[in-house]
């Protein structure tokens, strides 16, 4: 018989991932975590309140907001994608780790998808501690564990002849232009910023 | 993403970021059983390029977990047992981007 997957079903005893609908939010809580994908806007106080504790002598807040260029290049506009159960599903081990590695009371992490105008908030990521230090380590760990593994693409127009890009955190580098559906090789090589780690590639082997 | 049920005898491939702008989809269905070291060879056939310009940078995910992607060159090699199923659900992950 054929072989059997061995990561089909390792991770059954955590929160099955919902089915997810475009349109609608996609979100995962348990105690002291809430994750969650949203093409609405994205709400601070909803977020805030997710975290609040009698417990907690800090919150701390972190807003990614859309820039209006990249290295000096104009962004009309940018949009997001994801592969929303696992990414929910990062996000939810990424949370639980922070959570207990820095004593949290709560953290919340979400993440807008679709179109986002520039100057919006396309992340958002809060989290309480009985005292501040703990937060303040925990909101940048938090964000920096989210840029690095959460299954979410962010894709950039230029506008015009400019054509987009799907952005990789990874060096910053620039993925293949989309202006155009491609097959096969053409100019694809010129446009793959092969940045430091040889390969731009994900960071992450399992 | 909610991919709908692949055909008999068929598992799913998702397509992301700059999967997707290669292959101009964003998941289609392709024949299974197909043992994963096969996948990227499967996946040039299909879109030339696609192993330089997106492959070699990606990662892969069956059912929602990380695999390591066997090198084709180790045929026997133990790790080199897996197989991907009828009713599998693929997915080529691109370098990510959130934030």
């Amino acid at each position: 018989m054929a072989t059997q997957q061995p990561t089909q079903t390792d991770n059954s005893a955590q929160a099955q991932p919902p089915q997810t609908n475009p349109a609608k939010p996609t979100e995962i809580s348990e105690p002291g975590i809430y994750v969650a994908l949203t093409h609405d806007h994205l709400n601070y106080q909803s977020v805030i309140d997710r975290v609040r504790s009698p417990e907690a002598g800090a919150i701390v807040v972190f807003a990614g907001t859309t820039r209006n260029n990249f290295n000096s290049l104009p962004v009309q506009h940018l949009s997001y994608t994801s592969y929303a159960p696992l990414a929910l599903r990062t996000m939810l081990t990424i949370c639980r780790s922070i959570l207990t590695k820095h004593g949290l009371k709560g953290i919340a992490m979400v993440h807008r998808l679709g179109v986002v105008p520039i100057g919006e908030e396309s992340i958002l990521i809060a989290v309480s501690s009985p005292h501040r230090q703990a937060a303040w380590r925990a909101g940048e760990e938090a964000l920096e564990e989210c840029k690095a593994k959460v299954e979410v693409w962010k894709r950039e127009e230029f506008g015009g002849e400019g054509g987009g890009v799907w952005r990789a955190n990874r060096d910053g580098a620039v993925g293949v232009k989309v202006d155009e559906p491609r097959i096969g090789k053409g100019e694809v090589d010129e446009k793959e910023d092969e940045g430091d780690s040889g390969n731009g590639g994900n960071d992450r082997k399992s | 993403m909610s991919a709908p049920k692949p055909p008999k005898g068929h598992f799913n491939i998702l397509y992301f970021a700059t999967a997707s702008s290669h292959t101009g989809k964003d998941m289609e269905a392709l024949p299974a059983p197909l043992p994963l070291r096969k996948l990227f060879d499967t996946l040039e056939e299909r879109y030339q390029g696609i192993r330089e310009a997106v492959l070699d940078h990606s990662l892969v995910t069956i059912n929602l977990g990380y695999v390591d992607m066997p090198s084709s060159e180790d045929e026997d090699g133990e790790d080199n047992v897996t197989v991907i199923q009828e009713g599998d659900e693929v997915a080529i992950i691109p370098p990510v981007s959130s934030g």
